[in-house]
C-alpha cells in the first residue's frame, strides 16, 4: 500500500507539469491549428533561460523562473510574428513542416551555445524530503506542483474571465464575427501562440531544477505533450490539465506494476485505446474553449 | 520535364555507377533512393488521402527487422525476405487503418506516433526476438545465383530498380480509381462518402500499400548496412521522411523523390561544407528558409514557374 | 646561347617543383579520424573524448608530429545515430582517406560502422564501447582498448568480498551497455556466492526512476549497482535519496564522473563507490603519474571542466594509440598500420596499451587490457574507498 501511494505522489508531481505542457499546446494546436513540433523547445529554452538567470545573472531562483517565462513568452510572439503569420493562409503541413525547422534550429543552437554538458538549477530548498505517512516528497517538488496548480489557474481565468480571453474564445470559435466586432485577430494568434510558449517555458524552468538541463531534454517533452492535448481533447484546458495529471499517475504505475522497461509504452496504449473508443478524447463533454 | 530531359535522367540514372566515380557519393545516392521509396509511400497517405501518419518509421522499422530476421535465423533468402517484409508492414499498416476508422486529423496522428512509440519500445524491450539494444549485426547481403550483391555498384541497381517500381505502382494507384477515391477523401471527405465512395475502404487500403513500400524500403536498408537496431525507429526517421514529402511537394509523383535526394544529400554536403557543430544547426535553418519561399514545395513551385513562362 | 640557357633554366624550374612537391607531400598532415556522439542525449561524453583526442593530438605535434608530419583530426558527429555513424566512417575513409578511426564511443554505432572497416580495409580503434560482442564478431580491422564488461566485472571481483556484499540488485540504462554489465556482473557476483535480486531498466533519456526505485526499495538487498551516464547517476541517487534508499550504490562503466555527481548531486552522493578508469584526483597513483598529471594539467589549462577527466582520457589514449602505429608502420597505409597497431605496446593515461588477440581464429580482433580502479565518494571529496585506505 505504501508503495502505490508513493507511486501516486510521483505520479501526480510529474502529471502537474505534463499538466502544463499540454495546455500550453493544446492552444496552439488546438485553436490555431499549428503542428508545433517545437513546443519542446520552448520547454527547453525556459530551462536555459532559467539556468542563465541564475548562474550569468545571479538573480534568485524565484525571479529566474519569471524570467523564463518572459523569455519563452518573446520568442513565442517573435516565431509566431515572423513565421506563422506569414504562412497562415498555407496548408497545417507547411506551418508543422516550418516548426520542424525552428526545432531543429533551436536545439542545434542550444547545443552550439551551451555545449552538451547537462547543467542543473541551483534551487533554495533543502534537499531533505518531507515525510508524511509511507511516502516522501522532496520539498522542491512540492514546491512544483503548487507553482503548476497556481499556473494552471491563472491559465485558466485568463481564458475564462479576461477580456483577451474573451477575445481568443471568439477568434478561434469565429474569426470573422470576431473580426468584424473589432477583434484584432492577428495580435490574438500572436498573443495564443506566445502565451503556450510562456506556459511551456515554465514548465521547463520548473522540471529542469528538479531534473537537469541539456539540448535535447524537449524531444519527449514535446511528444507527452501531444498526448496529453489528444486525451484532454483539442482546444479543451480542464481537459488538457486531467490528461495531463492521469497520464502522469498511469506512466507511474506502469512502469511500477508493469514493466518499467515498458513505461512510456503504458502511456502510448493508453492513448490508442482511448482514442478508439472515445474519439473527442476522454472530457469531450467538459467546458471547451471553442 | 520535357520528354528529351527525361531520357537524358533515365540514362544518367541507369549509368550512374560507371561515372560517379567515388563510393562515398554512391553511398549517398544509396541512401537518398531508399529514403525516396519510403517518402513515395509516405506521400500516399499525406498527399493523396490527407492523413498524417507519423509513426512511418514503425512500418519501416519492421520491415527491416522482418527482413533481417527472416534472413539471419530462417535463413530465407532476400529475395523472399523482401516481400516478407512488406507484408509483415502491410499488415501492421492494415492493422493502422482499421484502427484509425473513426479517426481523423490530430486523432489519426497520435494514434500514429503512439502506434511507432509502442513497436520501439518492444524492439528494446523483447530481447529474444530482437536482441533488444544489441541490433542485429551480420545481415546477409542479398545474392542473385553465384553473384554477391555487396558491392554498391550492384546494390544501386537494386535500390534504383525498387525506386523505379514504388513510382510506377504509385503512379498507376494514383491515376486510377482508386486514386481519384483517394482524391475526394483528401478534399470532402462526407461528399465522398455521400456519393458512394467507402471512405473506409480506401483508407484502409491506403494504409497497407503506404505500409507496404515502407516495409520494403526497411528491407533495402538492412541488407544495405547489414545492422539493425532498434534505432531505425527513431522519431527523426519519421521527421525526415515527412521533411522530404511536404518540401518536395505533397500530393504530386515527382516531390518525394526531389525532396528525398535533396535532403539526402544536404545534411551530407553540410557535412563536408561546415564542421560538425554547425551541420545541424545550418540544416535547420535551410529548412525554414524553404518552407518560407517554397510553402506548397519544391515540385508545385517549380510547376507553376513553367506555367508562368 | 639563348638554347642553353632555356633548357637550363628548364631544368631548373623542374627541380624546383620536384623539390617543391616532395617537400608539400612530406608537410601532407596525417589525417585520424574521430567519430563521437557530439550531440543528442550523450554530447557531453562525445565532447569530452573529442577534448581528450585534441590534446593528444597538439602533444605530437608539439613533438614534431609523427615522422615528421602533423597530425590532423577529422571530427565526425555520429549523432548516437547508428545510420550517421556508418556515413561517417563512409566519409571518412573514402573523401577523406584516413588510415584509422577513433570511434564510435556507443556499442550500436561502433557495429554499425564495422563493416565499412572491413569493406575498404581500415582500422578502428574502439576507445569506449564495452560490448562483448564488439571483438569476439571476427573482425580483423578493431582494436579496442576500453574494457568489456566481463574485464571490468574482474576487475572489482577481488573487492566484493571486501565490499561486504550479499545481496545486489542492479538498475541500468536499457542499452547494449546496460544490459552487457548486468550480465557481466550479474555472473560475476553469482560465483562469488553473492545473492541477485532485482534487475531494473530506464531508456536513455529518462529522467524519472521513481518507479524503478520504489521496486528496488521493496526488493530488500543491501547493494545497488548502476550502470548508467552521470545525468541519470545525479537522478538516481537524489531520487533515492528522496524515496530514503538507504544502502550501497556501485556504479559501473567509467562513465560516473564522480566530480559531476558530487557537484549536482550533494550528499545524495555519500558513500557511493564507482569503478573508473581514470583517476584525476590524484592522478600519481596512476601507472604512469608523470603523464596523468601532465594530462590533468593541459586539461585545466584550456578550461575544460574537471568533471570531464574521467572520459577525456579515452580520447588521448585512442589518437596517442593510432599515432603510435602510424609510427611504427613508417607510412599511413590502412593496412601496413592496421598491422602496426598489432605491435604497439605504449603507455597511455590510463595505463599500459597492448592488444592481445580475441575472438574467431584467423580474423581476431585487438583486446588492450586497461587498468580499472575504484574509487569512493567521502565527507564530499573523491578519494580512495575505505577498505583499501586502511593499506
Amino acid at each position: 500500500m505504501a508503495e502505490l501511494l508513493q507511486h501516486l505522489v510521483n505520479g501526480l508531481v510529474l502529471g502537474g507539469t505534463y499538466a502544463l505542457l499540454g495546455i500550453g499546446l493544446t492552444l496552439i494546436f488546438g485553436l490555431m491549428n499549428v503542428v508545433n513540433f517545437a513546443h519542446g523547445e520552448f520547454y527547453t529554452l525556459g530551462a536555459y533561460a532559467a539556468f542563465a538567470a541564475l548562474g550569468l545573472a545571479g538573480l534568485n531562483f524565484f525571479l529566474a523562473l519569471l524570467g523564463a517565462i518572459a523569455a519563452g513568452a518573446l520568442l513565442g510572439a517573435l516565431c509566431e510574428v515572423s513565421l506563422l503569420r506569414p504562412l497562415r493562409r498555407e496548408s497545417i503541413d507547411t506551418t508543422m513542416l516550418v516548426m520542424i525547422g525552428v526545432w531543429i534550429a533551436m536545439q542545434n543552437g542550444e547545443l552550439l551555445v551551451w555545449g552538451g554538458v547537462a547543467q542543473s538549477i541551483p534551487h533554495p530548498f533543502p534537499t531533505a524530503p518531507l515525510v508524511l505517512g509511507p511516502v516522501s516528497v522532496a520539498p522542491l517538488r512540492l514546491f512544483v506542483l503548487l507553482v503548476a496548480a497556481a499556473l494552471i489557474a491563472a491559465s485558466y481565468l485568463l481564458i475564462q474571465r479576461t477580456k483577451l480571453g474573451r477575445a481568443m474564445r471568439a477568434t478561434f470559435q469565429d474569426a470573422e464575427t470576431a473580426a468584424l466586432m473589432g477583434v484584432r485577430i492577428e495580435r490574438i494568434h500572436t498573443a495564443t501562440f506566445a502565451f503556450g510558449a510562456a506556459l511551456a517555458a515554465a514548465a521547463g524552468a520548473l522540471l529542469g531544477s528538479i531534473f537537469l538541463v541539456y539540448p535535447s531534454m524537449g524531444d519527449l517533452a514535446s511528444l507527452k505533450a501531444f498526448s496529453v492535448v489528444i486525451l484532454g481533447g483539442l482546444g479543451n484546458v480542464p481537459g488538457a490539465t486531467l490528461g495531463g495529471l492521469l497520464l502522469g499517475v498511469v506512466e507511474e504505475l506502469g512502469a511500477g506494476y508493469v514493466s518499467s522497461g515498458y513505461r512510456d509504452a503504458v502511456g502510448f496504449v493508453i492513448i490508442i485505446v482511448v482514442l478508439v473508443l472515445r474519439p473527442a478524447g476522454l472530457f469531450a463533454r467538459s467546458e471547451r474553449i471553442g | 520535364m520535357t520528354r528529351a530531359g527525361r531520357h537524358v535522367a533515365a540514362l544518367l540514372a541507369l549509368t550512374l555507377p560507371f561515372w560517379l566515380a567515388s563510393p562515398y557519393f554512391l553511398h549517398v545516392v544509396i541512401m537518398a533512393g531508399i529514403f525516396a521509396v519510403l517518402a513515395l509511400s509516405l506521400n500516399l497517405l499525406l498527399g493523396y488521402t490527407g492523413q498524417l501518419s507519423l509513426g512511418h518509421a514503425a512500418f519501416f522499422g519492421i520491415g527491416a527487422y522482418t527482413s533481417a530476421l527472416l534472413t539471419l535465423r530462417l535463413e530465407w533468402s532476400f529475395w523472399a525476405a523482401l516481400p516478407g517484409a512488406a507484408a509483415a508492414a502491410g499488415l501492421a499498416g492494415w492493422f493502422i487503418g482499421r484502427l484509425a476508422l473513426k479517426l481523423r486529423g490530430a486523432y489519426f496522428v497520435l494514434v500514429t506516433i503512439s502506434f511507432a512509440g509502442v513497436i520501439s519500445l518492444v524492439s528494446i524491450n523483447w530481447m529474444d526476438l530482437t536482441n533488444g539494444p544489441l541490433g542485429l549485426p551480420g545481415v546477409p547481403a542479398p545474392e542473385l545465383g553465384p553473384w554477391s550483391l555487396r558491392t554498391k555498384g550492384a546494390y544501386y541497381y537494386l535500390v534504383l530498380a525498387a525506386v523505379g517500381l514504388s513510382y510506377l505502382a504509385c503512379r498507376r494507384l494514383v491515376r486510377s480509381r482508386i486514386g481519384r477515391a483517394f482524391v475526394a477523401l483528401r478534399e470532402n471527405e462526407s461528399l465522398a462518402e455521400s456519393v458512394g465512395v467507402d471512405v473506409t475502404h480506401y483508407l484502409v487500403l491506403a494504409a497497407v500499400v503506404s505500409a507496404a513500400l515502407a516495409g520494403m524500403a526497411g528491407s533495402l536498408y538492412a541488407h544495405y548496412t547489414r545492422f539493425v537496431s532498434p534505432e531505425v525507429f527513431l522519431f527523426t526517421y519519421t521527421v525526415t521522411m515527412v521533411i522530404m514529402v511536404v518540401a518536395g511537394g505533397k500530393g504530386t509523383l515527382a516531390g518525394p523523390l526531389v525532396g528525398a535526394v535533396l535532403f539526402t544529400v544536404l545534411p551530407e554536403a553540410l557535412r563536408a561544407a561546415t564542421s560538425w557543430q554547425w551541420q545541424m544547426l545550418a540544416y535547420g535553418v535551410l529548412l525554414v528558409l524553404l518552407v518560407f519561399f517554397l510553402p506548397r514545395g519544391i515540385v508545385p513551385a517549380l510547376s507553376a514557374l513553367r506555367r508562368r513562362s | 646561347m639563348p638554347k642553353r640557357r632555356a633548357v637550363f633554366l628548364t631544368v631548373l624550374v623542374v627541380a624546383a617543383l620536384m623539390a617543391a612537391t616532395a617537400l608539400v607531400e612530406a608537410q601532407a598532415p596525417i589525417k585520424i579520424g574521430v567519430i563521437e556522439p557530439l550531440s543528442g542525449p550523450v554530447a557531453a561524453s562525445g565532447n569530452y573524448v573529442r577534448m581528450g583526442a585534441e590534446i593528444a593530438r597538439d602533444w605530437i605535434n608539439s613533438r614534431g608530429g609523427i615522422n615528421g608530419r602533423k597530425v590532423e583530426l577529422l571530427i565526425e558527429d555520429n549523432k548516437s545515430d547508428p545510420k550517421e555513424a556508418a556515413s561517417a566512417a563512409e566519409k571518412l575513409i573514402v573523401r577523406d582517406k584516413v588510415p584509422a578511426i577513433m570511434g564510435a564511443w556507443g556499442s550500436s554505432m561502433t557495429l554499425a560502422a564495422m563493416p565499412k572497416l572491413e569493406e575498404y580495409g581500415v582500422p578502428m580503434v574502439v576507445e569506449t564501447s564495452s560490448a562483448a560482442t564488439i571483438t569476439k564478431r571476427g573482425n580483423p580491422w578493431i582494436f579496442r582498448i576500453s574494457p568489456p564488461s566481463e574485464m571490468e566485472a574482474l576487475g572489482l571481483e577481488q573487492y566484493v568480498d571486501k565490499l561486504g556484499v550479499k545481496r545486489v540488485d542492479f538498475l541500468a540504462v536499457n542499452t547494449d551497455w546496460g544490459r552487457g554489465s548486468i550480465g557481466a556482473f550479474g555472473d560475476m557476483l553469482k560465483k562469488k556466492g553473492v545473492a541477485v535480486g532485482a534487475a531494473e531498466f530506464m531508456e536513455q533519456s529518462a529522467t524519472d526512476m521513481n518507479a524503478q526505485l520504489t521496486k528496488i526499495k521493496a526488493a530488500g538487498g543491501d547493494t545497488l549497482f548502476v550502470t548508467t551516464a552521470v545525468e541519470q547517476i545525479t537522478l538516481i541517487m537524489k531520487q533515492a535519496q528522496e524515496q530514503r534508499l538507504a544502502r550501497k550504490i556501485v556504479t559501473t562503466g567509467g562513465s560516473s564522473s564522480p566530480t559531476q555527481l558530487i557537484k549536482q548531486a550533494g550528499a545524495a552522493a555519500e558513500g557511493s563507490y564507482h569503478i573508473v578508469f581514470f583517476m584525476p584526483w590524484f592522478p600519481e597513483a596512476m601507472p604512469d603519474g608523470k603523464l596523468a598529471k601532465a594530462f590533468v594539467d593541459e586539461w585545466a589549462k584550456r578550461g575544460h571542466p574537471f568533471e570531464g577527466l574521467t572520459e577525456g582520457f579515452r580520447g588521448h589514449d585512442g589518437v596517442a594509440t593510432i599515432a603510435e602505429a602510424i609510427r611504427l608502420a613508417g607510412n599511413d597505409d590502412p593496412k601496413a598500420v592496421r598491422d602496426a597497431l598489432w605491435r604497439v605496446s605504449l603507455m597511455g593515461v590510463n595505463g599500459p596499451i597492448k592488444f592481445e588477440k580475441d575472438g574467431p581464429a584467423g580474423k581476431e580482433s585487438g583486446q588492450s587490457r586497461p587498468s580499472i580502479f575504484v574509487v569512493q565518494i567521502r565527507d564530499g571529496k573523491v578519494t580512495l574507498p575505505d577498505f583499501l585506505a586502511k593499506k
